[in-house]
């Protein structure tokens, strides 16, 4: 029987290049802002194809609104996941390396299903900006193609993801699926029974996010649409926030009562995780509730609310991206510990890049602020 | 070693790093160089006031968006994808020496993702200086980009001081960053020039915008070849005296040496012929398409040249192809191959306990009792750790079988036993004598018996 123990390095070269807890905010920061857009894409496309077939003109209406900007959005969080993916590998090298090399193929599938799935989208965005409700069906097969791909994508990450912290599995995995010592690349890590509920609790909380999404378009970026359009939103992103809420709270039980590890457990029902634990659970009560304040008011969702939504959904994962850094130590601990490696922080390197990502975020702001300029000029012109 | 190894049969982990990259390359460059066409030219037309040009400019900008933030990006996370997969400790020990120049880069790449989209969906929206200082901003952050991935490219080729600092200066501004950055610029231009004919060759009808077209875009194509040819000096000049006698000594080099020099010649003289002396070809979209695939072929040549001058390092002194770091290799050649590494040693403890020694070690000594078959699979298991990274087994790339076909024991046991000697492309033995063993039965095992019927008959066994 090999022990899992046995399987890391501890002669890795190099201390870490920054402080313990910036490698952790980075990490944390960009998962969170990689969520919003991946979120949007995960549920949002699905959602949008539902819409076409079941949904009313209005649905309908928000789907190609939706399926018009899924090519930024896409952009922005291919974009946004290279920040947790390079501070992952800064601090967790030796358990991100081998979990994923385990299940090479697998993890590698994802840029081939994410081109695809990219152009696919392009594809229906285009066909329906031309073409129109006479788009063709096989480019609205398309669509469905690409919400598949997308959300097998996910099983793909929460696969690597939940391997990582499986790290009990490793030996298994590793001599069923190899040749001569070396890994075929082969395995997935759908016997953990934590996978599962990881997986759909993700989907929950990206139909969440969806649902916060449409308050927010209405509220900004729908000047365009009909006042019949900007208030049906408000109802069914309430409606739709609901069910994500719903499907979140179930799969969230599922894995934290059903599949933690008693360490896990304890450490996260007990002071001082609890309250984290407890707040993760809660948040999205509180844009439910924003969102239904919202629904209860006359006419459509104004600027600063559906701004509140937006940052309140924002917090929903931060909040959860918090929990589950913490709930990854805990599953590492045993075996891995990030504060026992060695740092050598870059200070001047640091520096600038601070000063290159706030002058970043300034020019991005100020082309923004020309793109709100104009629109506003035109959301004008056309009322 | 440090990491499982992942085996891809006949093809091997890092050739999929290599396929990857190139696709790549040949975006990502376009995505510079056109960035920076679309900054200039864009500004032109606003300033010419030419209506036509900028119609034309925005279908070009339409195309650019759709090649470059789709699958430029994608492929872009798909080499941090395979580099992971198949050098997972250089790509430790480059993620922990460049995190903060990769982190900055990000921030230039967001930059360019933010003003690609704005410059294409908010064209006519925007008033035109605002317009045009957007697409500047795209070109300037997309140059910046390629400057900083350049160095850190560089940094594989040349460590420069680094290794005896460790400081990120003296890895970033080493002695082939200067050369790389030159070349890469010149690539990207030349390369955006191609792309920027074949799409008008096959867009545009009317001859006068084409031969404005032509005109503008000839310039930086000519710019470029004058800095690939500079940059490509320079490169050759810092190339460290290994990597130069790899050029000259390794045929699959010479070859695509050859193969590089032809290409890009073939691209400057269709330059010449075409868009010099005989603009009208160049409207041809068959013409168009060909100066393209030359130069495509050109920059994928140089591109694999890049990578394999290297050898026998993934980062040129620090890290081997072997998957281990220069500085181990004593320590590990005398604790032993199967010991040292965490996974080598992890296999050997579940599957050979009977070598293994009461306090946990492998135990050199009982390697060599072992039945014949496991020999050959410890053997094997040595092979897919010290020498799968450069070698297939029986088929594909660099495979070892038909390397040693027909050696007989003794030689391929000189063979292992000197490798850095035999071949300077090759990395050092890093095993005991008993580990060396299994792996020359792993070898005698694969390797094919010398081909028969072959004149004059083998002088030392009389066999045919």
């Amino acid at each position: 029987m090999m022990d899992p123990k046995n399987l890391f390095d501890t002669s890795l070269p190099g201390g870490m290049p920054a402080p313990i807890w910036f490698v952790e905010l980075f990490k944390w920061l960009g998962f969170t802002l990689h969520e919003v857009p991946m979120n949007l894409w995960y549920a949002g496309i699905i959602v949008s194809m539902l819409l076409y077939v079941f949904g009313s003109e209005h649905g309908r209406q928000f789907g190609s609104r939706l399926m018009a900007q899924m090519p930024v959005i896409i952009a922005l969080g291919i974009n946004f996941g290279i920040v947790p993916l390079l501070f992952i590998q800064v601090g967790f090298g030796q358990v991100f390396y081998p979990a994923t090399i385990l299940m090479a193929w697998f993890w590698l599938s994802i840029i081939a299903m994410l081109v695809l799935a990219y152009y696919g989208v392009y594809l229906y965005a285009y066909g329906q900006a031309e073409q129109g409700p006479k788009m063709p069906r096989w480019k609205r097969a398309v669509g469905w193609v690409s919400a598949l791909l997308f959300i097998t994508i996910g099983f793909v990450f929460a696969n690597a993801m939940s391997l990582m912290e499986n790290v009990k599995a490793w030996p298994d995995l590793w001599q069923q699926h190899s040749f001569h010592g070396a890994t075929l690349g082969t395995a997935l890590n759908v016997a953990d029974p934590r996978l599962w509920p990881r997986w759909l609790l993700m989907f929950g909380l990206a139909l969440t996010t969806t649902a916060a999404w449409i308050s927010f378009d209405s509220a900004w970026f729908a000047g365009r649409e009909s006042d019949a359009y900007r208030t049906w939103t408000k109802g069914f992103a309430w409606k739709l926030y609901l069910v994500g809420a719903v499907w979140f709270a179930v799969a969230g039980a599922w894995y934290s009562f059903g599949t933690w590890p008693a360490e896990t457990k304890q450490a996260m029902f007990l002071s001082p995780w609890a309250v984290l634990t407890v707040v993760t659970a809660a948040v999205p009560c509180a844009v439910l509730a924003l969102l239904w304040f919202a629904r209860q008011r006359e006419g459509e969702i104004s600027r600063g609310w559906a701004s509140l939504i937006g940052l309140a959904q924002f917090g929903v994962l931060g909040v959860n991206a918090a929990s589950r850094q913490v709930v990854q130590h805990l599953e590492f601990a045993p075996y891995f510990d990030i504060s026992r490696q060695p740092t050598e922080t870059q200070w001047t390197p640091l520096v600038i890049f601070l000063v290159a990502f706030v002058l970043g975020l300034g020019l991005i702001a100020w082309m923004i602020y020309q793109v709100g300029k104009v629109s506003g000029k035109t959301q004008t012109a056309t009322t | 070693m440090h990491f499982p190894w992942w085996y891809v049969d006949q093809l091997t982990a890092p050739m999929l790093i290599a396929a990857i990259s190139v696709i790549h390359v040949l975006v990502a460059h376009y995505a510079v160089g056109g960035g920076l066409f679309l900054a200039v030219e864009t500004t032109y037309a606003y300033r010419t006031k030419n209506g036509d040009y900028l119609a034309y400019l925005k279908r070009h900008a339409k195309f650019f968006v759709l090649l470059t933030v789709a699958f430029g990006a994608i492929t872009g996370a798909g080499i941090w994808w395979t580099i992971g997969l198949a050098s997972p400790l250089a790509t430790q020990v480059l993620i922990r020496t460049f995190v903060f120049a990769w982190a900055t880069e990000y921030v230039f790449f967001l930059a360019e993702i933010v003003s690609a989209f704005v410059f294409y969906y908010y064209w006519g929206r925007l008033p035109e200086k605002i317009h045009a200082i957007i697409v500047w901003i795209y070109g300037i952050s997309a140059w910046a980009s390629l400057v900083i991935i350049a160095a850190i490219t560089a940094f594989m080729l040349d460590p420069g001081n680094w290794r005896a600092d460790h400081d990120f200066w003296s890895a970033l501004l080493n002695r082939q960053a200067l050369p790389q950055i030159i070349s890469r610029t010149g690539g990207a231009l030349l390369l955006s020039s191609l792309y920027v004919y074949l799409h008008a060759a096959i867009t545009i009808k009317d001859a006068k915008l084409h031969a404005l077209i032509e005109s503008r875009s000839t310039r930086p194509a000519l710019l470029g070849a004058v800095f690939i040819a500079l940059g490509g000096i320079l490169w050759y000049v810092f190339l460290p005296p290994s990597a130069q006698a790899a050029l000259v000594a390794a045929p699959v080099l010479n070859v695509l040496m050859a193969l590089l020099f032809v290409a890009t010649g073939i691209v400057f003289v269709l330059l010449f012929l075409g868009p010099y002396r005989n603009p009208g070809w160049i409207k041809t979209p068959g013409f168009a398409a060909s100066v393209l695939l030359f130069g495509i072929i050109g920059m994928s040549t140089a591109e694999f040249i890049r990578e394999a001058v290297r050898k026998p390092y993934i980062c040129y002194n620090v890290v081997l192809g072997s998957q281990m770091l220069t500085d181990e290799v004593a320590a590990i050649r005398e604790k032993g191959f199967l010991e040292s590494g965490t996974w080598t040693k992890a296999f050997v403890q579940a599957n050979y306990p009977q070598v293994m020694s009461a306090d946990g070690h492998v135990d050199r000594t009982r390697l060599l009792a072992l039945p014949p078959s496991d020999r050959i699979k410890l053997g094997g298991m040595i092979f897919q750790y010290h020498c799968n990274d450069c070698h297939a087994i029986q088929k594909g790339y660099s495979p070892v079988a038909p390397l040693v076909q027909g050696w007989t024991p003794g030689m391929i046991r000189a063979l292992v036993n000197d490798l850095d000697r035999t071949r300077f492309t090759m990395p050092p033995w890093a095993g005991t004598p008993e580990e060396a063993e299994l792996l020359v039965s792993y070898l005698s095992d694969v390797s094919p018996a010398r081909p028969a019927g072959m004149l004059p008959k083998d002088l030392k066994t009389g066999t045919p």
